[in-house]
């Protein structure tokens, strides 16, 4: 219980500040704090296969595309004020109502877990080897489709990058008045 | 109390802890790249749920308990693709309008 207390306040912190922090940068290295405790919650619900998936993947992979691509467009954060001002204060009433709403449902029905032991011979650590056998009997159809989708994503990726790159092929074939010109209209 | 497992609505309570504050985010942030790592904080939230009511689920046998991990499996994977896509466009959009912000990007509006 204390470890789960000290894992919920650093996680809590942390996406605290992917909310609020103003540098993008500082937001992205906040949500890794956060991934990585939730791995680290993982271990201590039995799911170790995932535990580790959830560092390489999420903590590893997509945070360094984070990161790669806040600094390729040296983006910065929220500077004027928002267009709706209405939206924000709205935005943290309704997040605090919802979550005390939760809170109140959640431990309204308290629920007993079962005993160490059913755990344990149930879910064996979650490994990898009982993760698959259910991976590819009852979910292979999701499995399957998945595949489709890393496809479809890989192939949309590559047309998104493949179109820019023949639009400025044409642009620097264009003479320099013009395209001067371009930039100031576009200024 | 204090020893033994930390019974599941902890963790569920929790996963909407951080589910609500990545939905704050998503309304509050202008900058498209911030509202996208607030979605990544809600589907790991979403994530932390599973796999919490995975082990609830233990007295139905190993493979009614294990389906909610493979679907945290096949949600990574989806987080994945939606990440490398979306970025993708991010980029894109940053090339034309020399800005993430999401208030400027009203052009589909009707």
């Amino acid at each position: 219980m204390l470890s789960f207390i000290l894992l919920a306040t650093v996680m809590t912190v942390g996406a605290l500040g992917v909310v609020t922090l103003r540098q993008p940068v500082h937001a992205a290295l906040s949500l890794v704090g956060t991934l990585l405790t939730l791995a680290i919650t993982y271990v201590t619900l039995q799911a170790h296969f995932l535990a580790a998936v959830q560092v390489i993947v999420y903590a590893g992979a997509i945070t360094v595309l984070f990161l790669f691509v806040i600094m390729l467009l040296n983006a910065q954060g929220d500077e004027r004020a928002h267009r709706l001002g209405w939206v924000k204060p709205a935005a943290y009433v309704t997040g605090v109502v919802v979550a005390v709403g939760l809170m109140f449902t959640i431990f309204a029905s308290p629920t007993t877990l079962p005993d160490a032991a059913t755990i344990s011979a149930a879910l064996q650590g979650g490994n990898a080897g009982v993760l698959g056998e259910v991976l590819f009997s009852q979910f292979v159809l999701a499995f399957q489709l998945v595949g489709v989708l890393l496809l479809t994503g890989i192939v949309g990726a590559v047309s998104l990058v493949e179109r820019r790159a023949a639009q400025e092929d044409r642009e620097q074939e264009l003479p320099a008045t013009t395209q001067r010109e371009r930039e100031l209209t576009r200024a | 109390m204090l020893s033994g497992l930390v019974p599941t609505e902890y963790y569920v309570a929790l996963s909407a802890l951080v589910f609500v504050i990545g939905a704050v985010g998503v309304l509050t942030r202008r900058s498209a790249i911030m509202i996208f790592l607030s979605v990544e904080l809600m589907l790991n939230a979403a994530n932390l749920a599973l796999i919490a009511f995975a082990r609830q689920w233990a007295t139905a046998g190993a493979a009614v308990a294990l389906s909610g991990q493979a679907a945290v499996f096949i949600i990574l994977a989806v987080a994945a693709a939606e990440v490398a896509v979306g970025l993708g466009i991010l980029v894109a959009i940053f090339r034309y309008r020399h800005s993430a912000d999401v208030d400027t990007l009203s052009g589909v509006r009707l």
